[in-house]
C-alpha cells in the first residue's frame, strides 16, 4: 500500500490528524491495535465544567464515532487490529495485517498514546484485580459491571473520575486507598504528594466538594492539614477517600475476596499495629500513565527523559516534529494530558507536516499551536501537575540538540 | 452524569453463542470474548503456566496479555480484543511453545 502519510494510533490525536491531512487531499492510512477506532476516548464519560450546562456531557464514544465518520468520509483508510512492528527508512512500515503487509509512506505521525503503569501491590495478579483503565473501558464502553463491591488503590484524578463513573453505573464503591509503600510505588503512597496532585483536578465535575478541596489545597498545605485528614473523612459524591490508609495486600484463594488495610502516617509510613479487612470482589489499581513510545524508538527518534511530562518521550519541537525528518508526534506520546489537548496536537502535527510540504501557510500552523495552549487551559483533567514546565524543558532540550547538531554539521 | 441505554436495538437477533471450556456462553454481537464472559459471571480466563494460579482481565485493552486464551485453535489470542462469533471455540488451554522454532 502506498500512501502520503501513515498515522499510528486511531485515538483523538491520530484521527484529528487524519482529518486535517485528508482535507488537503493527502492519502492517509491510520492503523490501530484495538478492534475499533477512538482510542481511550471510547471509555470517557463525564460532565465537563467548561461546556454549557445544558449540554455538558463529554461522551467520548460519541465523539470518537463522529470523528471516525468524518475521517472515513474524507477518504481516510483506518486499519484496526493492526500493529506496526518494523519501520525502515523513508519509510516502509511493516504491519501485522494479513492482506496489507507493508505500507510505503512519505511521512509518519506517531499518535500511540499512553500505557498504564503497573501498581504491584501484594496479590495484584489475582482474578478481580484490574487496572483502572480496564475498569473504565468495561464500565463505559462495554456496559459490564466489573464487580459488585469495589475498592480503588491509587488516588489520582483519573481513578477518582473512574470511581465516580462506576458508582453511577450502580457499582458499590467502598472507598479509595493509597497503595502500601514500597520501592516501586513510593510517590503513590505519600498522602501529601497525593493531595497536591488532586488539587489539580479541582475543576473536575460534578462535585462541588472536589472543587472546594482543590482550592484549599492550592493554598498552603501543611502537615497539620494532613493530620486532620486522619479524623475527617473526605467523601466525593459519597465515595470515601482515605488519604491516610493503604491497601497492603489483596487476599483471596481463587479470586479477590478481601483487602488488608493499614493506617499511614503523614509521611506515608505504615502503622503496623492496626489492620482491618475489607470484603470486596474487585480491586481497581491506578498506577498512573506512561507515554507509549516504542514506535518512536523503531524509527530511531532521539529520546529524552522528562518526568514532568510522564517519562521518556521522543524529542520534538513546539510544532511536534521529531529529530527524524518526516516523523511527527501528537497526543500522549509527547506527554500525559487529556483528550482535548491530544485533539489539538493532532491538528498541529498535521499542519506542521503540511507546512513542510508547502501546502499551508505559516500562520495556520501558528494558529494550531495556539489552539493547543487553549485546549490545555480548558482541560477538565490534568494528570501531571507541572506539565507546562515539562513542555518548556522539552523546548530547551530541542534547542540544545539543534545547537549540537549545528556544530556537527 | 447521565448514562445511556445499551445501544442494541434488537437484543434477540444480536445474540451470539460460543463455547468456553465446554460451556455454551451467550453474548451480544460486538462484544469481545472477555466482556461476554464477564457478563456471564466468568472472571477466570486461564491459569498461569508456571504457578497454576487463575488469571483474568487486567488491563482490558490488549497490552498485558493476561486474558489470553486459545480461540478456534489459535493460542494466545487476547480475549479483550477478540470479538465473539457464533460457534467460536474458546479454551483456557495454552501452549506457550506455539510458534517457537
Amino acid at each position: 500500500m502506498d500512501v502520503d502519510v501513515l498515522i499510528v494510533g486511531a485515538g483523538p490525536a491520530g484521527i484529528v490528524s487524519s482529518i486535517e491531512l485528508a482535507k488537503r487531499g493527502l492519502k492517509v492510512v491510520v492503523i490501530d491495535e484495538y478492534y475499533k477506532p477512538g482510542g481511550r476516548l471510547l471509555g470517557q464519560l463525564y460532565e465537563d465544567p467548561n461546556l454549557p450546562k445544558e449540554n455538558n456531557l463529554w461522551d467520548g464514544k460519541v465523539i470518537a464515532s463522529k470523528l471516525t465518520e468524518e475521517a472515513v468520509a474524507l477518504g481516510v483508510t483506518i486499519l484496526c487490529e493492526t500493529t506496526a512492528w518494523k519501520i525502515e527508512e523513508q519509510f516502509i512500515v511493516y504491519i501485522t495485517d494479513t492482506t496489507v503487509k507493508e505500507i510505503h509512506t512519505k511521512a509518519i505521525i506517531l499518535a500511540t498514546g499512553a500505557i498504564e503503569k503497573a501498581l504491584p501491590v501484594k496479590g495484584w495478579t489475582k482474578v478481580g484485580a484490574i487496572s483502572v483503565g480496564a475498569a473504565q473501558t468495561f464500565t463505559n464502553l462495554h456496559n459490564v459491571k466489573v464487580g459488585s463491591n469495589v475498592v480503588f488503590v491509587g488516588i489520582d484524578p483519573l481513578s477518582i473520575s473512574v470511581a465516580l463513573e462506576m458508582k453511577h453505573a450502580g457499582i458499590n464503591v467502598l472507598g479509595m486507598f493509597l497503595p502500601a509503600p514500597s520501592m516501586l510505588v513510593s510517590e503513590k503512597s505519600n498522602p501529601k504528594i497525593t493531595l497536591e496532585t488532586l488539587a489539580l483536578a479541582s475543576n473536575l465535575a460534578p462535585n462541588k466538594l472536589f472543587r472546594i478541596f482543590g482550592k484549599f489545597v492550592k493554598g498552603k498545605i501543611s502537615n497539620l492539614v494532613l493530620s486532620m485528614l486522619k479524623f475527617n473523612l473526605i467523601k466525593i459524591n459519597g465515595i470515601p477517600i482515605y488519604l491516610r490508609k493503604a491497601v497492603t495486600e489483596i487476599n483471596g484463594k481463587r479470586k479477590v475476596e478481601s483487602v488488608t488495610i493499614k493506617k499511614l502516617s503523614v509521611k506515608g509510613q505504615i502503622n503496623r499495629d492496626q489492620e482491618k479487612t475489607l470484603y470486596v470482589n474487585t480491586v481497581c489499581l491506578s498506577g498512573g500513565l506512561l507515554p507509549l513510545v516504542d514506535s518512536s524508538q523503531l524509527v530511531n527518534c532521539e529520546m529524552v527523559d522528562i518526568p514532568k511530562l510522564g517519562g521518556i518521550v521522543p524529542l520534538h519541537n513546539q510544532f511536534l516534529k521529531t529529530t527524524i525528518d518526516g516523523v511527527y508526534v501528537a497526543g500522549n506520546i509527547t506527554g500525559i494530558e487529556g483528550a482535548k489537548v491530544a485533539m489539538a496536537q493532532g491538528k498541529l502535527a498535521a499542519l506542521s507536516l503540511l507546512y513542510d510540504l508547502q501546502l499551508v501557510e505559516q500562520d495556520e500552523v501558528i494558529e494550531a499551536f495556539e489552539s493547543v495552549e487553549v485546549a490545555r487551559i480548558e482541560s477538565p483533567l490534568q494528570f501531571y501537575p507541572e506539565i507546562k514546565i515539562g513542555r518548556q524543558i522539552m523546548k530547551d532540550k530541542w534547542e540544545e540538540f539543534q545547537g549540537v547538531r549545528g556544530v556537527v554539521n | 452524569m447521565k448514562r445511556k441505554e445499551i445501544p442494541y436495538k434488537d437484543l434477540k437477533s444480536d445474540k451470539v453463542s460460543f463455547i468456553f471450556n465446554d460451556i455454551t456462553v451467550t453474548g451480544v454481537r460486538g462484544q469481545p470474548i472477555a466482556v461476554a464472559l464477564m457478563s456471564n459471571g466468568i472472571y477466570t480466563i486461564r491459569h498461569c503456566e508456571v504457578t497454576g494460579e487463575p488469571r483474568g482481565i487486567y488491563c482490558g485493552i490488549g497490552h498485558c496479555y493476561e486474558c489470553r486464551a486459545t480461540v478456534n485453535g489459535i493460542p494466545s489470542k487476547r480475549t479483550c480484543l477478540t470479538l465473539i462469533e457464533e460457534g467460536m471455540i474458546v479454551s483456557s488451554d495454552t501452549d506457550i511453545s506455539y510458534g517457537a522454532e
